[in-house]
């Protein structure tokens, strides 16, 4: 009905492996695109700026730490260290006069070099062991931002952005803070897709699921293993140079605690591990549906009809939030990638029921 | 040294010297030497727990000898890391299939061509002007050997859904892909029936023909071993006990013995 897959014949190895091979899809994230692009006309500035902007934002760095959890199969649940380290480098950074530009560069190799540091213990151990190791650093790295003045700025301090320009665009208005957003997500969008589909994503696929059988046809799993941590924590850094010059403006520690950790690792895991379009779902349903909850009970409650203490309204979002996630893990363990996967496969074959793959 | 000497031994593909491997307090190797030539494929025999495994670990980089020297083309593989032993041309499939559950039989085949490809994130960043030309022209390649295998009909399947027999047959092809030297085949028969056997052993013979591959096969059907293989060596307890053409190798009343025990041991 709405896809079509009769009359898609692939001639060329290219299109074969285009991104969207189904001329559906590509319509559809065509349509997505040209939204995304006109969201400041369409929408009034608190839905872009505490809406709109936050989720792309957060959608990019669960892309980048889906990377590392699902296409490399490395646990990581210090992934707010790294972005904690690539928002600090990037205010030291443009504080003494480096241009945003390179500034954002060295906020991820900041962040990459610690978090390679960190991830050589994947070297060794896997699993709930390198949990325990990526939590040591995020304890590390959060200790140290607090402690050391030079890199917090004092004790209890909180650090200003300053005023600064990407590619030549003053950074002030809601318009080139959402657009400089909306260009890092569609670059890390399109870097994962393609990691995913080119033979160094095969190759971190390979040391995910049989190390000894990545090796055995020429796939140094410790390279790879270290590459991954490699390239997540960069995009990471980055992510997180993005997010404190374009939404936060002023950057605490507590902005990068353990909680956003996990926040991080339930996008993720919601989500969908290694998923694309995982990433985007995990993002809005973590960040946005505690937000929609509590705007829905509070309409509900406006009306009266059970009386409902302020002390219980502020509790049911919370609740029926973490019953959701725990819903969605139960009801499909693949997340909700896999949801809507389903759901276009069935459109694919409607009226019929089967698929081939 | 004789003219036909000289040739054989410029001829040897892989030797092993006096190879010895323990675990502890078990010997699992004891002083193996064998010497397989260019061309011809090679069988490795014997019961269960004899170190048939245990020897090809010791080639591939698994478990390297604790003595002896295992050389390839002339040259001392001993103590090189796997993935290094793979990049020198030597591949193997595993006794039980070792394929990528998350990826689909295209992308499994696709791996076995890591080892010329030149895999990075700045390619992957650039996909269409950088990484898109490498991944066309080792798609031909491994067309090439989809189209060997007779694997079109699943290309696209997810690896883990297709039946043992065709799974086996990825991991031949994958196998094939590096466009092996030296192929190590462990078991590619286990768990079949008649029909895949049969389709598997006109797969090896098809493969070598093709591509010229030495190879050194692993299998319990002695049916297949007489069949395609022009030498064999016999393992048991870690030991060498018969070595020949394979006919010869495997009536040799040792091996007879290895396997059903002597006359007087019938109780």
């Amino acid at each position: 009905m709405f896809y079509r897959l009769s009359g898609i014949h692939h001639t060329r190895y290219e299109s074969a492996r285009a991104l969207w091979p189904v001329t559906a899809d590509r319509r559809i994230v065509q349509g997505l695109l040209l939204l995304a692009v006109a969201a400041p006309f369409l929408l009034s500035d608190l839905y872009l700026t505490s809406y709109m902007l936050p989720w792309l934002i957060w959608t990019a760095a669960a892309l980048s730490l889906t990377l590392l959890m699902g296409v490399a199969g490395q646990l990581h649940f210090g992934f707010a260290a790294v972005m904690a380290i690539g928002a600090y480098t990037s205010i030291h950074l443009t504080r003494a006069g480096v241009p945003f530009e390179l500034a954002l560069l060295g906020a991820g190799l900041m962040a990459a070099l610690i978090g390679c540091l960190f991830g050589a213990a994947a070297l060794r151990v896997k699993g709930l062991y390198l949990v325990m190791a990526t939590l040591a650093m995020q304890y590390l790295v959060e200790w140290t931002i607090i402690n050391v003045p030079a890199i917090s700025g004092g004790a209890q301090a909180t650090l200003s952005t300053p005023d600064v320009t990407f590619l030549f665009i003053p950074l002030q208005s809601d318009g080139a803070l959402y657009y400089t957003a909306l260009l890092w997500t569609v670059v890390v969008t399109l870097l994962i897709m393609n990691i995913k589909r080119s033979s160094f994503g095969r190759a971190l696929v390979a040391v995910r699921d049989k190390d000894f059988a990545a090796s055995v046809i020429g796939v140094n799993p410790l390279k790879y293993k270290l590459l991954a941590f490699f390239a997540s924590s960069f995009l990471g850094g980055v992510t997180g140079a993005v997010l404190a010059f374009c939404y936060y403006q002023a950057v605490t520690p507590e902005q990068f605690g353990f909680n956003v950790s996990i926040q991080l690792v339930a996008m993720v895991l919601v989500g969908g591990l290694g998923s694309v379009i995982g990433a985007y779902l995990g993002a809005g349903f973590v960040l946005l549906l505690p937000i929609v909850l509590t705007n829905l009970l509070a309409f509900v409650a406006q009306f009266d009809l059970i009386p409902i203490s302020f002390n219980l309204l502020s509790h049911i979002p919370l609740m029926v939030y973490g019953a959701l996630i725990i819903g969605v893990i139960l009801f499909e363990p693949l997340g909700l990638a896999k949801i809507y996967d389903n759901i276009r496969k069935y459109f694919l074959v409607w009226p019929f029921r089967h698929t081939q793959s | 040294m004789t003219q036909t000497q000289h040739d054989a031994d410029q001829d040897i593909v892989l030797e092993c010297d006096q190879v010895n491997r323990w675990f502890g307090g078990l010997q699992a190797l004891k002083g193996i030497s064998l010497s397989v030539r260019k061309g011809e494929i090679f069988g490795l025999v014997g019961p269960n727990g004899s170190g048939k495994t245990t020897l090809v670990n010791a080639i591939t980089g698994f478990y390297p000898p604790q003595q002896g020297q295992i050389r390839f083309l002339g040259e001392p593989i001993n103590g090189l890391k796997p993935h290094c032993i793979a990049q020198k041309g030597i591949a193997r499939t595993f006794q039980n299939v070792a394929l990528f559950r998350g990826l689909s039989v295209l992308d499994n085949i696709l791996l076995g061509r890591h080892i010329f490809m030149r895999p990075s994130i700045m390619a992957s960043l650039f996909y269409w002007w950088w990484a898109q030309k490498e991944e066309v022209a080792h798609r031909v390649k491994v067309e090439e050997i989809i189209d060997l295998l007779q694997l079109e009909s699943v290309r696209d399947e997810p690896v883990d859904v297709i039946p043992l027999g065709m799974q086996k047959r990825v991991e031949l092809a994958r196998a094939l892909c590096a466009e092996p030297r030296f192929l190590v085949l462990d078991e590619p028969m286990a768990g079949m029936n008649q029909e895949e056997k049969e389709y598997m052993v006109r797969f090896i013979l098809d493969a070598r023909e093709a591509m010229g591959t030495t190879m050194l096969l692993i299998e319990h059907h002695m049916d297949v071993v007489t069949a395609i293989c022009n030498r064999a060596v016999v393992l048991n307890n870690g030991e060498k006990i018969a070595e020949g053409p394979t006919r010869e190798a495997i009536n040799d009343p040792a091996v007879v013995t290895a396997y059903i025990g002597k006359v007087k041991d019938a109780a």
